[in-house]
């Protein structure tokens, strides 16, 4: 790194520190003036570069003891985001998405139906659009310059200001701000989560033919709901249109500060509710305690941690499951303070 | 050794295990490998800690036997005195080491091995868990390894981590990564 550059971080490090509740305010002017991005203004641009940018490659996704590389097409063309991905390993699937269509083609596996699962929508705008209160749960930190799949990166840290929250490492390539690799780590700095691009072409040059579905077998197809159009819930029970329709039946008595209810996905007996901090999410699941018995406690795939418990009120048994970017002891916080309402046991008697 | 002890041992790590487990590790025939076990664990914890590792070369399972002959009377009291000691802020890397060693450790080490898990983990696991959790700020986080979860059991957790890395693929604002998770987790049974 050029002397001048080092220097410029450090004095960029310094000020964060000094200001962190006014990062966004001050430091940023100040870093444009100099020409040169601070860690802020590569987050302002981390969603939009994700959508907007065209691009061709293959990536490697790791937690715990699984990794996997997928092949992903991704074109952005008349405000449309086309995009197709490819599993390379395992079973043979892809996902195709045009705009808010997605199309799936999973092969058969186990028990459980993806018809059932994939997409509920409307969650982009409501995580993509809080990208930038992420300062204020993380602290912001540029680590220097980088190599990635042959392009020059930018580092940041995204340090979680609390224990509720994991911390990250994202590598922006540095022209178009597209996300090319990322950690997610703990409070010892140990990786729990790692994506990375192996091979990556940055191009406009996409035909069509690349987002054509050429794998046979089940296909799912299902189109994302618009974002400001009511959620699932809402449309399903007119008398959930009260003032917290997604929290319907029951309530979380806490949550770590920052994140906020983004959608009520599923349908049926289950109600789940997914929160995000702009950059981690967690969803909260909460249903009758079926014929399946579940023991209580955390089980942890890389960063992801599934906490569940059962839930007794009034002789009706709930099974309650968080599952999140969180660690462990904020998502049985989180489980333990579910509270399930008088409605919800009615509804649970029935079913 | 078996899962079962293997399991055992790792939740007396997490100061987890109830007594009965405990007397049956300790009325094992293969001593020697469990009190190897207990070392490895204890000095990649310490390790973590301190940089070195006292654990080497020292002989407890006479003194917990001890301890165990004496407080059977009255283990909830010795449980909630031990929570109020400065481990609370070493549970998180000893859930890590101990998470960690399950999963590399493990019969078919790892998240794919959900299709066989062992029945007598399971039903070890659950009657546990039906008694009400000591819950509490200081309390470590009960860990639940993968493995010990039945088929019924995998599957209804399966379900969970697709609809929630199908919340992350849609839209978290991280594209590919939320696609990426949505297929680990739905190629992990």
């Amino acid at each position: 790194m050029k002397k001048a550059e080092y220097s410029g971080l450090r004095l960029t490090r310094a000020w964060l520190r000094m200001s962190l509740a006014f990062i966004l305010a001050i430091g940023a002017p100040a870093a444009a003036a100099s020409g040169k991005k601070t860690a802020a203004e590569w987050l302002e641009q981390l969603g939009p570069a994700l959508n907007m940018t065209s691009y061709r490659g293959v990536f490697v996704y790791a937690r715990g003891a699984n990794v996997h590389s997928m092949q992903i097409a991704h074109r952005y063309r008349n405000g449309i985001v086309e995009e197709r991905l490819v599993m390379q390993d395992g079973g043979s699937g892809e996902f195709v998405r045009r705009g808010m269509k997605v199309v799936c083609v999973l092969p058969e596996r186990g028990k459980v139906h993806l018809d059932q699962i994939i997409p509920s929508g409307p969650f982009a705008e409501a995580f993509s659009s809080q990208l930038v209160p992420v300062s204020r749960w993380y602290s912001a930190e540029l680590k220097g310059d980088d190599r990635v799949a042959g392009y020059d990166v930018v580092t940041v840290a995204l340090t979680a200001r609390d224990p509720h929250r994991y911390s990250h490492r994202l590598w922006l390539e540095k022209n178009t701000g597209l996300l090319v690799k990322s950690h997610v780590r703990n409070a010892n700095d140990e990786v729990l989560e790692h994506f990375q691009f192996t091979s990556l072409e940055i191009t406009n040059d996409l035909p069509d033919s690349e987002f054509e579905i050429r794998t046979e077998g089940h296909e799912i197809s299902r189109t994302l709901k618009a974002a400001g159009k009511l959620p699932l819930k809402q449309v399903q029970s007119p008398e959930a249109l009260t003032e917290k329709p997604r929290m319907h039946g029951w309530k979380l008595g806490w949550r770590p500060q920052g994140f906020e209810p983004a959608a009520a996905p599923g349908a049926g007996k289950s109600q789940a509710v997914a929160f995000s901090d702009g950059l981690a999410a967690f969803s909260v699941f909460v249903e009758p305690a079926g014929r399946v018995s579940m023991p209580t406690g955390a089980s942890r795939i890389g960063a992801t941690t599934v906490y569940m418990r059962q839930l007794e009120s009034e002789d009706k048994v709930f099974l309650v499951t968080v599952v999140g970017e969180l660690p462990p002891a904020s998502a049985r916080r989180v489980a333990e303070s579910v509270q399930v309402g008088e409605a919800f046991m009615v509804g649970a008697g029935e079913q | 050794m078996d899962d079962r002890l293997r399991e055992t041992l790792s939740a007396m790590m997490d100061d987890e295990a109830d007594e009965l487990s405990v007397r049956r590790l300790l009325s094992q025939e293969e001593q020697v490998e469990v009190r190897a076990q207990w070392q490895r664990w204890q000095s990649v914890h310490d390790l973590m800690h301190r940089g070195s590792s006292p654990a080497d070369g020292i002989d407890i399972s006479a003194s917990v036997r001890e301890v165990l002959d004496g407080r059977t009377r009255q283990p909830e009291p010795a449980l909630s005195q031990r929570r109020n000691t400065p481990v609370r802020w070493q549970w998180p890397a000893v859930a890590m080491v101990t998470a960690s060693l399950l999963v590399g450790f493990g019969a078919g080490a790892g998240w794919d091995s959900g299709n066989n898990p062992p029945n007598g983990l399971a039903s070890a696991s659950v009657p546990e868990a039906a008694v009400n959790e000591l819950s509490g700020e200081a309390s470590p986080v009960r860990e639940l390894a993968l493995q010990g979860l039945d088929e019924q059991q995998w599957e209804h957790m399966s379900r969970y981590l697709l609809e929630h890395a199908q919340h992350n693929s849609v839209g978290a604002g991280q594209g590919s990564v939320g696609y990426a998770r949505l297929v680990s987790a739905s190629g992990a049974y």
